[in-house]
């Protein structure tokens, strides 16, 4: 007897040691491997992982929004204190489920609708959309700009319109022509609506899309393009400028080191909204990590000149001083400033204010410049 | 307007293959629904072997992983005769998940020299016509389709359905390897887990529409890889929205082949032949 007990007592040690870890876990609405969206959130879960040595992550992928409520049942049964739903379309899961189960701690991504138990957050590229959109104004030769796009849902027409704001910052006259292809990932589709603007004379490209297809199709013609969401550098060395990157293990660590403390949970959520750009460091802009712009296209950039406040300044400066603006801890300059008149001359934001969270993730408007069919446009 | 029809080509050209591959197997009544998942296995395979050795050796590793796939959905649906739809689809998800599983270091990884998608597409027509001459002016097409009709019949007259099946299946596999390869060598070109996208159900879709004519899935083919690039050079220009205009391809082909003729599917299609009964 007196053998097992040095055994017991590991086993005792090792339960208490397990015990006290954080368990989160994650479901996702595709499959990991991808460079998009899910990729990107599962790299910041083990970022966070090693970050914090006390959590303990799980996830599951390619999960249908119908099939939500069984997976975080599941997770609930397995222990889970916090639970990261990845996708909108698992809003109502999220709701029903934290009703069901009070105790456990909730955030969802791009979420709207919140509770006492559920937080949402979201790391938004709208300034650095803007900031890429400038150097596509510098770049196009044609003055026309190509943007394939996912959904028109808000958080797109945000990006396309911080775009496009930029693009015509450089280039008064230049479009934003935009095509939609009605998914997050396609990669024919995707293709084929960029040979579709190349054909009508976009020389420059941005996107939404899980895929570096785009970016391929746009270098075989020569044509610059903006990586999304994660670093597509390599996939066109010589064509991609910059792009969007995304930093989920900055919201992670934050929202987890917070439970751990205390300062998160099941009863005080329902004010907790990440909504993280530039100056708390969710996004980057960048061609690849640590790479704001590919090195290759930045004596065309010094080049190029824009007028700002009626002085002319290289448009290379221009990006660089406003992404050390955006991402300082008091930024003074944003995109969103007006006035602000939506492509048919409404103001949608009026001169000397900025527009609100709400008005941001709320946005339906066009901005001026884009050109193209826009779902549930404004009269 | 040339930019259309190059698009119509490039585009068509997964989907012919992958249609002239199920449609091989089809007209000798074994019924292929495990396209997507061949299609997806083919494309990691071409693209894994393309990076390891050299893109046209991964062509090569595409097509015998699409024969492989062939004999393999031969195995239930000719020699176990299991049903085929059951067969077929656990095929496409088997193919696709293991796909998925196998593929995940190879994502993210960009193909340096990718294969010159013209020579391919040149390449796919010219199988086109190759099998229409197969069916109708060969010995084997003779027995294929004998097969197809009337098991019953060829078996009699000594044609091995079994064999010609398994035939038919692993050439028509072949086929549908060379679509994945396509896919992943030449058009993306990468890998992605789910980069088929549904393009092998498309293509299943065409067999039927193309009334088990070769050159009639040129036809859908190449359409539908039109319709599908103009559903974004006139979105925008046209007041119709970018949704409705998504649905245009699927719809106007299946009206133009429906309207083409009447589609008659191989009697035997679907039936698992055994002797004596």
């Amino acid at each position: 007897m007196r053998r097992w007990v040095p055994f017991l007592l590991a086993a005792l040690g090792l339960a208490l040691a397990q015990g006290e870890k954080l368990k989160a876990c994650f479901i996702y609405v595709g499959p990991v491997g991808d460079a998009g969206w899910t990729y990107a959130h599962d790299l910041g879960r083990k970022k966070a992982e090693a970050a914090l040595p006390w959590l303990e992550t799980r996830y599951v992928e390619s999960v249908p929004e119908a099939q939500a409520l069984p997976v975080i049942e599941r997770f609930v049964r397995e222990g889970c204190k916090v639970i990261f739903a990845t996708s909108f379309g698992y809003g109502e899961a999220v709701l029903e489920a934290a009703k069901k189960y009070p105790d456990v701690l909730f955030a969802h991504a791009t979420g709207v609708r919140r509770a006492p138990n559920v937080a949402t957050y979201m790391a938004d590229f709208y300034q650095v959309y803007y900031l890429n959109g400038l150097a596509a104004g510098a770049l196009s030769r044609t003055g026309k700009v190509g943007y394939v796009a996912a959904y028109p849902i808000p958080e797109v027409k945000r990006h396309i319109n911080a775009f496009a704001l930029g693009v015509r910052a450089v280039n008064p006259k230049a479009q934003v022509l935009v095509r939609w292809i009605n998914a997050w990932y396609d990669p024919a589709k995707a293709r084929e609506a960029t040979e579709a603007l190349l054909a009508q004379g976009a020389d420059v490209f941005a996107f939404t899309e899980d895929s570096p297809t785009v970016i391929q199709t746009a270098a075989r013609k020569g044509a610059y393009a903006f990586g999304h969401y994660t670093p597509m550098l390599k996939f066109a060395p010589d064509h991609v400028v910059s792009g969007q990157i995304v930093h989920w293990e900055v919201i992670y660590t934050d929202f987890l080191k917070k439970v751990k403390e205390g300062v998160y949970t099941a009863k005080n959520l329902e004010n907790v909204d990440y909504f993280w750009l530039l100056k708390q460091g969710a996004v980057e802009m960048g061609a690849d990590y640590g790479v704001p712009i590919n090195p290759k296209h930045v004596p065309l950039l010094q080049k190029a000149r824009m007028s700002v406040g009626g002085r002319q300044v290289a448009v290379y400066d221009r990006i660089l001083a406003l992404l050390k603006d955006m991402s300082g801890p008091n930024p003074s300059f944003d995109p969103f400033t007006g006035p602000i008149r939506d492509r048919k001359g409404v103001v949608r934001i009026p001169a000397g204010r900025k527009a609100t969270l709400q008005e941001l993730l709320t946005l339906e408007w066009a901005a001026p410049g884009v050109v193209g069919d826009w779902p549930g446009e404004p009269r | 307007m040339e930019e259309a029809l190059l698009r119509a080509v490039l585009f068509g050209t997964p989907l012919l293959l992958a249609s002239l591959g199920a449609l091989l197997g089809e007209r000798s009544g074994v019924v292929n629904l495990g396209v997507e998942g061949i299609m997806a296995l083919a494309a990691l395979a071409a693209f894994a072997v393309a990076l390891w050795a050299s893109p046209p050796l991964g062509l090569l590793a595409g097509v015998g992983v699409g024969v492989l796939g062939g004999v393999f959905l031969g195995f239930f649906a000719v020699t176990l005769r299991a049903n085929q739809f059951v067969a077929g689809l656990a095929v496409a998800a088997l193919g696709l998940g293991a796909s998925g599983l196998l593929g995940k270091r190879y994502e993210g990884v960009p193909l340096e020299h990718p294969l010159p998608e013209g020579g391919l597409a040149l390449l796919a027509l010219l199988l086109a016509l190759g099998l229409h001459h197969l069916l109708y002016r060969t010995r084997f097409g003779l027995h294929l389709r004998s097969v197809g009709e009337n098991p019953r019949a060829a078996d009699l007259f000594g044609v091995s359905v079994d064999g010609v099946r398994y035939g038919a299946l692993a050439l028509g596999g072949g086929l549908i390897g060379l679509a994945g390869a396509y896919l992943s060598l030449a058009y993306r070109p990468s890998w992605t887990d789910g980069m088929t996208a549904g393009l092998g159900w498309v293509a299943v879709a065409l067999v039927i529409l193309a009334a088990w004519e070769p050159l009639r899935a040129v036809l859908g083919a190449y359409l539908f890889g039109l319709l599908f690039f103009l559903q974004f050079r006139l979105q925008g220009s046209l007041p119709i929205p970018s949704e409705a205009f998504a649905a245009m391809p699927y719809l106007l082909v299946i009206l133009v082949l429906a309207l083409s003729g009447r589609a008659r599917a191989p009697k035997a299609l679907g039936q698992p032949f055994e002797r004596g009964r």
